[in-house]
């Protein structure tokens, strides 16, 4: 079996992948956030310059 | 009862409040500090193996990450509950958070094991009883995700139906725990939630290490996870309101 280090270590690459790809997919959550954030405000200045045109 | 009552009050104030008010602060740094205290323990302090060598390290990770996945799914399963009693959004949130982490901490399991098990057992898989029900276990939140998935943020039936899987889902952990004692398995006993465990003391110390390292690295997980989601749900009704704004 000697020291079957190669496997040890592919098991903590293994963690630390995960973990990465995870984060990256919170990531792309939290952008998807911000970019609903900007389509609402744009919204909302759409329909306060309406009323202020009124 | 009346003291009781003021006594828990107090606490909430004087300690929980300032905590949970700094946890994007404590929360990673704790996480951070106890991550690279595993690492250096398991691969560095911990005594090396006689029998099975280096790879046995990987056990830092893959006892901690089986263990505290149950109490993921377990959030996912209070919380599913939670709404299906009362209907509230933010149980959704929470319950999609969890299972989101409690399924990249089964895929750490699943992978680790069968890295660990190739120079031990010479494979890398088997459908031994309890390696089956953990790719079970796997597959009901993967389905969970799916469902919830299927409908966006707000969507209550959507979310009803995947509280529904949930629930049911976390009925396969006893199973799982319990695999090793009624089965014959490749899987070895229990060695740590034992009466006595069958654990050099050093051992025993960088694995309670690596549980709180895993442990807080799944709460900080789950409470930025679950924070977007109720996000995401908060900016939905948002929109709603404001489509009828328009109209």
């Amino acid at each position: 079996m000697d020291n079957a280090l190669e496997f040890m270590f592919a098991g903590f690459a293994v963690f630390w992948a995960g973990l990465f790809v995870y984060l990256l997919i919170l990531q792309q959550r939290i952008r998807s956030l911000n970019d609903q954030i900007l389509v609402l405000r744009e919204r909302l200045k759409g329909i306060t310059s309406n009323d202020n045109s009124e | 009862m009346n003291f009781i009552k003021i006594t828990i009050f107090k606490l909430n104030y004087s300690v929980f409040l300032p905590l949970w008010n700094s946890r994007w602060i404590v929360l990673p740094v704790m996480t951070s500090i106890f991550i690279m205290a595993m690492i250096i323990g398991s691969v560095l302090a911990a005594p090396r193996e006689v029998i099975e060598g280096d790879v046995q390290r990987l056990m830092y990770i893959h006892v901690p990450s089986a263990i505290i996945s149950y109490f993921a799914f377990g959030i996912t399963a209070v919380s599913s509950a939670i709404f299906l009693i009362n209907g509230k959004m933010r149980w959704d949130a929470i319950a999609r958070a969890s299972a989101g982490v409690g399924v990249l901490l089964t895929i750490f399991v699943l992978s680790t094991g069968a890295i660990w098990g190739k120079p031990i057992w010479g494979i890398y898989w088997t459908w031994d009883a309890r390696l089956t029900s953990t790719l079970v276990l796997l597959l009901i939140y993967c389905s969970y995700l799916l469902v919830r998935n299927l409908g966006n943020a707000n969507d209550t039936k959507a979310a009803r139906y995947a509280s529904i899987v949930g629930l049911i889902g976390y009925l396969d952990i006893p199973l799982i725990h319990f695999s090793v004692d009624w089965w014959r398995t490749l899987h070895p006993q229990r060695i740590v939630f034992d009466i006595r465990p069958s654990l050099p003391t050093e051992m025993l110390i960088v694995l309670a290490i690596a549980f709180l390292a895993i442990f807080l690295l799944v709460l900080w997980l789950i409470l930025l996870s679950a924070t977007t989601e109720y996000l995401h749900q908060q900016i939905g009704k948002l929109s709603g309101d404001l489509e009828q704004m328009e109209n």
